[in-house]
């Protein structure tokens, strides 16, 4: 089976250790959580050593956000498969994170159910 | 709960975001209970752990999240988290409020500025300058925990 590499980026420590909890569901076979970033320069540096398929990303950050992130991955991680999950749900929101690179976005608060819902879409 | 200058609606939004949080979060729902305003004498709420944002633009003020340390330790526990350390609970309040300042920008769009939250401690001046209006707290039931939401909020200009 293929190992699916995954990075959680999210400055609340309790979220990215929920994030890879549930990403490693049975439903989510092979998926192995490779980084955990608390901002988006941190997310840079950790996609350049460990290079994950994916990657789950909160918008608002401090040091460096998830708009700015998102565009710096486009360069470091062209091929990274990238879901946003963030609090900000309005639509200007969304759509600014798609023009910048992530191919779907999860509103939080969010259930387990639907993050692991989340993650198979982004992984199909 | 309704005054000339807010509409009950406008506050809401700040209780529904904290209920979405624990409905969502924990798989079991809070309650709200009856708000009530705070007298002049007693302008404070606190509990353990408090977030924050302020509010700027059409309205102006505050609404703090503010709850007891069991209930958080409880949320934590619910998530699966193993860290009670007080960060991990400083953590959750933050996310909480952060929730708050997400339904805030959708309810109020442009019209409003919100802060970026933040968890404040025991004695730090929860008044916005110049801001008198007298604040609504509304509790808010949690398994067997109470938390509070602290609004004081107003129209700009109105004050």
């Amino acid at each position: 089976m293929k190992v699916r590499s995954l990075m959680v980026v999210d400055d609340s420590m309790v979220f990215r250790n929920r994030i890879a909890r549930l990403a490693t569901d049975q439903r989510l076979a092979g998926v192995k959580v490779v980084a955990l970033a608390e901002n988006g320069m941190d997310a840079i540096e950790q996609a350049k050593l460990h290079k994950p398929d994916f990657v789950t990303m909160d918008l608002t950050m401090p040091v460096m956000d998830g708009p700015a992130c998102l565009e710096a991955l486009r360069t470091v991680l062209p091929e990274a498969r990238v879901l946003v999950v963030s609090a900000l749900s309005d639509r200007a929101t969304a759509l600014k994170a798609m023009t910048k690179g992530a191919h779907g976005f999860l509103l939080k608060p969010f259930s387990d159910e639907q993050l692991v819902d989340s993650l198979q879409e982004l992984m199909v | 709960m309704t005054t000339s200058r807010l509409k009950v609606e406008d506050i809401k939004i700040f209780s529904d975001a904290a209920m979405a949080f624990f409905s969502q979060t924990t798989g079991h729902k809070a309650a709200v209970r009856t708000a009530y305003m705070l007298g002049s004498e007693e302008t404070v709420v606190w509990n353990d752990f408090q977030g924050r944002i302020d509010l700027s633009g059409h309205y102006r003020g505050s609404v703090t999240f503010s709850a007891p340390r069991g209930l958080l330790t409880h949320v934590l526990l619910t998530m699966g988290e193993s860290s009670y350390t007080d960060a991990s609970h400083r953590d959750i309040v933050g996310e909480i409020t952060n929730q708050m300042s997400g339904y805030a920008r959708r309810h109020f769009g442009e019209s409003m500025d919100i802060s970026p939250p933040r968890v404040i401690t025991q004695g730090e001046d929860v008044t916005p300058p110049g801001f008198n209006a007298a604040p609504f707290v509304i509790p808010m039931l949690w398994d067997r925990y109470e938390a509070h939401l602290v609004v004081r909020m107003g129209k700009a200009g109105g004050l």
